[in-house]
């Protein structure tokens, strides 16, 4: 009975499904449009494949269901109960604009209106002491007012309920009993840490979108129990691990960045597979492209996010970087006369001009259908290509401005956006300390494959590595991951201070937090794994490096040194005979779920041959070449090709420039050798 | 498009896109870099800059995030170091320098500068900036403002060497450190702004490896070009004219009771534009005084906010001309004290946001709140050993009513809107000091078509603490945040404190005031001014507002002329009542003009007796009182009517 692993990714325009055989390692995809009720695509491209539900052992999903909620403001009525005096925190936030000089731009107001913010009279001291405590008559006079406004959630935000939850609690359990049916969340159990904003906002945050995300996941499991699926949905989350909905009411927000971790988790994976440690995950899509980085095996993780400015979510994250600039980015000649790309994009309707669906901007995609690097037909030859529109446009936006060519003003074009993009990982690798000497880009989504190479030369990044199907390589990181939770506690003594048996004795009240968690999702103890890390820094430093610490912890010179050499790779500098303290102590608790290995295919011994030839112009002449174009299902396991090569398929086209060398590995992979 | 803009760079397109993107980044990326590992709170706020100018010094790119209150200086230092050390610029040399009367803006900013060598030819200069959280002086935090020569406000640092040829000066290094309070994070903040120019030199050498040196230097000068093209060409398709504006300072705490002019002309012909700022007042008795430096960085911010897209670099800079003459509160010279530098810059660059919106109707915007600073430092006896605490706070507040759309709210001051405001749980941690408010004021905003931003209160109660001293910087208590185009000033600036029963106005500039545990203190920033009639506001917008709170149902009818009924206040329901609104709009109508006309010294016994409320004094009758005592102050009130009839009677119809 065959035994299958099946990961769906829903995006807006298509639903990704990647199916994996445990028993063969082989992998089936399947691409289908997206619906008004987004499980309805799932469900039917499962049918499509022919998935028999009481065959999957493990259902994973990435989604933008709480995304999309978020930005489009389809969400439930919500109320937030605040300390009195503290009714703004949320509208005044840290009180900065995402774009410092334009005075008629502003920041996307909160998730929670000022009328339904509602003050109560208690506080805590930052020192943890309650000094008014919840009075139970007020509570219960505020939850009439509550109950006749009708909300569906709720949330208190007490001040200073990082050090002592005790108030929020105590509300809580008044207003759960008050209100039956109404989610009623508080600040500290889904963040329990210092700053009220950040706090505050991933709260809020996590309250509206519990109720839709919640309603849909079990939505979800019920038709896949239906079908006869026997185990948990897994929903993969913006640290890169999965969770059930089990935890959805104090973790739901971390399902606002679904959707864009899956691509990195996909991305390491894919370079771990390959034996690289060190990795840049380049995914370009149709209007934008995510940059994300490996280091000895784990992503780089950040605290600092948020789908709109303003509205931080606070939960450990993978780092990825995200810029405007993809295959339907719109190449511009600015008041100055200087030749620009994006972000503005011309999107899938009316799209790029070749798509002859009315744009009339040229695109980075009608630039390389003018060069010959894309050829006329996509996905699979359902919409064909036009290039006469690719160059009326190129020509009447760019090349006459310029005074040159329409091919020269084509390849300006790609020059700078491939600019562009190569800058914005040169910000996430070699600015941050690390040497792209040692990294593998691994290169991905609609036009990632088109465009990795160029990026790779110039960035000295010696292997591209191209996975069998670009187009739906994030749907394949759902299905790659194991739960993971994060857990963390803001500890503040300088190192010179610190008691190494404190310390563990601190990680231990993390590790009972964390194997409860593991416990209501049901992992079992031999498959809990946990790691930690000190968040460290020179004492009267601002901001921190997570240095991983082993169990037990018993040397705090080891930290020290492990500090040291963090900041002397990531600034070039260290400071010697200075304080340094401890600012924080993360626990990442995880739950490994079974893993299946991909199909390895055996060396083929046959050696391939190109399907066809076409005139393309390479970055290093003005005139075509004719270049020999290979079909990707030729491909077999150990087959070696040379560049310049054009390597097409169903949903992305490959470049090869001249001089480099293609080796088709043992999973199918294409890895350049640039 | 015109010839100049049409003329081709020489360098090719791709290249010269690529280049200007590259220097952008790196300068973002030291901007990076010094949040990450800086001392400074303020710094870690982002009260910092970062540029990359060419070897002659003039700026070829500065950080996108940057302090407003820093642009257009980043020049002036870099060629004050040329000067000071031609000859003697050697590879290996790190420069540092804060001196305010050779461009720099005020002694805390103090700036370090790497200059950039290819082989042994200078090529150009790394320089980041940052307001160091002490720099010596009279008080903690260097803002003394009973100050009016340098001598008080902290150590003056003309150009230096802190590394000779890659050699660590700790002579010169520890004399600055030392004439702080905080030696040690000086010291790390020094330290930190160099890597951060090492960053950038390390990036430009790799361009300039890659696309060779020469190529790099003509892309210094191309892209200085590029934004002065850019900029002549926009300037050329504005019609010729000259606009006026006068704004004002509070007070000279040495003079007589009256406020302090600041003129600024502004004169446009062909492609250029000419700030003439003649007939500015003369240095006053106080730190609230401004060099070139930071009068050149307010007419160039807020030149920039209309042209958001515009790149900073000298190009811009070039197509500016500053006439004003010495010694004025704009135009201040050694040693006067300047550390308040930032009050006449907030009202040069509100100044121009009036100027512009003349011009540029589609993004006209009223006068934005002014910047406010408390430092409260004292004794921590909360713990054994008493340690010393510095708590410097300042808020957010409301920026002007737009053309079709109401004021920015709870938005950092113009100084800077990068500067963020902090958590007050850190602040609570740190510090003996509990915040018991900190909250949205309802009416703050001024009224309007399209009201101003809201502004905020905070209010606290001094704790353990032990000899705990206040400072308070600020300004617009009585030149209160003005409205255009028809539109009503918001409320003034300033501090009340409570001890004892005894409820005590402080203002909104004061030093070194004890205060004692138990003390209750609250101080509010005003929202912006309105833009256009607030009669013909639409009357559902004003009861949205009520809904929120932002307007209370009294002022809708005050300020509005709108009449909410309240159908039930626990469910936030509301309606407007249209008739009595007509009526009610008509008779305000009718009489305020009049209103403007009224005998101050009746409307100030009017307030005293309590008939009347501050808002209605400043918004309806246009009087500026001592907010404490109620006592007229008629200089300040003639001057502010003028302006009121200038900016909103005049436009009522």
């Amino acid at each position: 009975m065959p035994k299958l692993r099946v990961a769906v990714d829903i995006g807006g325009t298509f639903t990704d499904i990647c199916v994996l055989d445990e028993n063969t390692g082989t992998l089936e995809i399947a691409k289908v449009a997206s619906s008004e009720d987004p499980i309805d695509a799932a469900l039917s491209g499962m049918d499509k494949l022919g998935i028999d539900l009481e065959d999957v052992t493990l259902f994973a999903h990435g989604t933008t269901v709480a995304t999309n909620a978020l930005i489009t403001r389809q969400l439930p009525s919500t109320a937030m109960v605040v300390t009195e005096g503290f009714r703004d925190v949320i509208e005044i936030g840290r009180s900065t604009k995402q774009d410092l000089w334009d005075a008629y731009k502003d920041n996307p107001p909160p998730y929670i209106r000022r009328r339904d913010r509602l003050p109560f009279t208690e506080r805590t001291t930052a020192l943890g002491e309650v000094e008014m405590p919840v009075d139970e008559a007020a509570a219960r006079e505020l939850a009439g007012k509550l109950r006749r406004r009708s909300y569906e959630a709720v949330t208190i935000c007490f001040m200073n309920s990082f050090a002592n939850p005790a108030n929020e609690r105590e509300m809580k359990r008044i207003l759960a009993e008050e209100l039956p049916g109404v989610a009623v969340s508080n600040s500290a159990d889904v963040l329990c840490e210092i700053f009220e904003h950040d706090r505050f906002s991933t709260a809020v945050v996590n309250a509206v979108v519990h109720p839709v995300i919640g309603a849909y996941a079990l939505r979800l499991q019920q038709r896949l129990r239906d079908g006869g699926y026997r185990s948990d949905l897994l929903l993969l989350h913006s640290g890169g691990g999965v969770m059930t909905p089990n935890t959805l009411d104090r973790q739901a927000a971390r399902l606002a960045g679904s959707g864009i971790a899956a691509g990195a988790v996909a991305s390491k994976y894919i370079a771990t597979l390959c034996g690289f440690e060190n990795s840049i995950g380049f995914d370009m899509g149709g209007t934008s492209t995510d940059v994300s980085l490996v280091f000895g095996g784990d992503s780089t993780v950040t605290r600092e996010w948020y789908i709109e400015y303003g509205h931080p979510i606070c939960f450990p994250s993978i780092d990825i970087k995200t810029i405007g600039a993809g295959g339907g980015s719109i190449a511009w000649i600015d008041d100055a006369g200087s030749l620009r790309n994006g972000p503005q994009s011309a999107g899938a309707r009316p799209g790029p001009a070749c798509y002859g669906q009315g744009g009339e901007q040229p695109t980075n995609t009608d630039a390389d259908l003018v060069l010959g690097r894309l050829g006329s037909g996509l996905a699979g030859g359902d919409l064909r290509l036009d290039p006469a529109l690719a160059r009326a446009a190129l020509t009447r936006h760019v090349a006459s401005a310029m005074g040159v060519g329409v091919t020269e003003a084509a390849k300006a074009v790609i020059d700078v956006a491939n600019a562009n993009m190569a800058d914005a990982i040169r910000l996430v690798s070699i600015m941050r300390g690390y040497d792209p000497r040692d990294f593998a880009l691994i290169a991905f989504g609609g036009a990632g494959a088109l465009h990795g190479a160029a990026l790779a030369r110039d960035l000295s990044i010696p292997t591209v590595i191209i996975p069998p199907n670009p187009g739906v390589t994030s749907a394949l990181g759902c299905l790659l991951v194991d739960i993971q939770h994060d857990i963390t506690l803001v500890y503040l003594e300088e190192t010179t201070c610190a008691n190494p048996a404190a310390v563990e004795e601190a990680f231990g009240a993390l590790e009972t937090e964390a194997y409860e968690r593991l416990e209501s999702e049901g992992v079992e103890p031999a498959q809990r794994v946990l790691q930690r890390s000190i968040d460290m820094r020179y004492a009267g430093q601002w901001r921190s490096i997570a240095v991983p610490v082993p169990a037990p912890f018993v040397s705090i010179d080891e930290v020290v040194r492990a500090f040291e050499e963090a900041h002397l790779r990531e600034y070039k500098y260290k400071r010697d005979g200075v304080a340094l303290e401890i600012f924080r102590l993360n626990l990442t608790a995880i739950g490994l779920t079974p893993k299946a290995e991909l199909k390895r295919y055996e060396p083929s011994g046959r050696t391939s041959s190109p399907h066809a030839e076409r005139p393309v112009v390479f970055d290093n002449a003005n005139e075509t070449l004719e270049t020999p174009v290979y079909l990707r299902d030729d491909l077999m396991a150990g087959m070696e090709i040379e560049g310049p090569c054009i390597v097409e398929q169903l949903d992305s086209t490959t470049l090869v420039p001249s001089d480099a060398t293609v080796n088709v590995d043992e999973w199918l992979n294409l890895r350049i050798t640039v | 498009m015109d010839e100049r803009v049409k003329k081709i760079t020489s360098l090719d397109p791709v290249t010269f896109e690529v280049l200007r993107n590259a220097f952008i980044t790196i300068v973002d990326q030291m901007a990076e870099q010094v949040r990450r590992t800086c001392y400074s709170f303020v710094v870690y706020n982002r009260d910092f800059s970062n540029g990359l100018c060419n070897a002659r010094g003039d700026t070829v790119a500065q950080g996108n995030q940057d302090l407003a209150a820093h642009v257009g200086t980043l020049h002036y230092t870099c060629k004050a170091v040329i000067e000071d050390f031609d000859g003697d610029i050697h590879p290996g040399d790190v420069f540092l320098v804060n001196d305010p009367y050779i461009g720099g803006t005020h002694f805390s900013d103090t700036r370090v500068l790497v200059p950039i060598f290819c082989g042994s030819e200078l090529i150009a200069w790394s320089q980041a900036n940052g307001h160091w959280a002490d720099m010596g002086g009279s008080v903690p935090g260097s803002f003394d403002v009973t100050a009016t020569e340098m001598f008080k406000e902290g150590i003056r640092v003309p150009p230096v060497k802190i590394w000779r040829r890659g050699e660590y000066c700790a002579d010169v290094a520890n004399l600055v450190a030392k004439n702080t309070r905080d030696p040690s994070a000086i010291i790390g903040d020094m330290v930190a702004q160099t890597q951060a120019c090492k960053l950038a030199e390390r990036e430009i050498l790799r361009l300039a490896d890659k696309y060779g040196v020469e190529t790099i230097k003509t892309a210094f000068a191309e892209v200085q070009d590029y934004v002065e093209r850019a900029v002549r060409q926009r300037l050329a398709e504005l019609p010729d004219g000259e606009w006026e504006t006068v704004d004002y300072v509070d007070q000279d705490p040495s003079g007589e009771e009256g406020m302090i002019p600041i003129h600024v002309k502004m004169i446009i012909r062909g492609d250029e534009v000419e700030f003439d700022l003649t007939g500015s007042h003369p240095t006053i008795g106080s730190m609230y005084n401004c060099a070139f430096g930071g009068t050149f960085a307010g007419i160039v911010a807020g030149m920039k906010t209309f042209f958001p897209d515009i790149p900073l670099n000298s190009g811009l800079y070039r197509t500016i001309t500053v006439t004003v003459p010495d010694d004025t509160i704009v135009s201040a010279r050694w040693p006067v004290a300047v550390s308040g530098f930032v009050m006449p810059f907030e009202k040069i660059m509100n100044s121009i946001f009036e100027l512009w919106s003349k011009l540029m109707p589609e993004r006209a915007m009223a006068c934005a709140f002014n910047i406010e600073y408390l430092q409260t430092g004292g004794y921590d006896a909360r713990y054994p050993n008493r340690p010393y605490f510095m708590l410097y706070d300042w808020l957010s507040g409301g920026w002007g009513g737009r053309n079709g759309k109401d004021g920015l709210g709870a938005t950092s001051s113009c100084f800077g809107v990068g500067l963020m405001i902090q958590p007050v749980e850190g602040q609570e941690r740190l510090c003996p000091v509990r915040t018991d408010r900190f909250e949205i004021v309802t009416d703050s905003a001024g009224p309007g078509e399209f009201r101003g931003g809201v502004g905020l209160d905070k209010e606290g109660t001094i704790l353990d603490a032990e000899d705990c001293v206040f400072s308070y910087f600020c300004d617009r208590e009585r030149s209160v945040v003005w409205g255009i185009e028809g539109g009503l000033p918001s409320r003034p600036h300033g501090l009340w404190m409570e001890y004892g029963g005894k409820k005590e106005f402080l203002g909104a500039v004061f030093s070194d005031v004890p205060v004692k545990r138990g003390t209750r203190f609250w101080r509010g920033t005003a929202g912006g001014g309105g833009y256009g009639d607030p009669l013909k506001r639409d009357p559902e917008k004003v009861k949205a507002d009520v809904e929120d709170d932002y307007v209370s149902v009294a002022r809708a009818e005050m300020d509005y002329g709108v009449v909410i009924k309240v159908i039930d206040e626990d469910l936030a329901e509301y309606e407007v009542d249209e008739e009595a609104t007509l009526e009610a709009r008509e008779t305000i109508a009718a009489k305020r003009r009049g209103w403007l006309q009224e005998e101050p010294e009746s409307v100030a016994q009017r307030f005293r007796d309590g008939e009347i409320d501050l808002y209605d004094v400043i918004r309806r009758y246009g009087v500026i009182c001592n907010w404490g005592t109620g006592e007229l102050l008629p200089n300040s009130t003639r001057d502010f009517r003028t302006s009121m009839q200038r900016r909103s009677a005049s436009h009522w119809t």
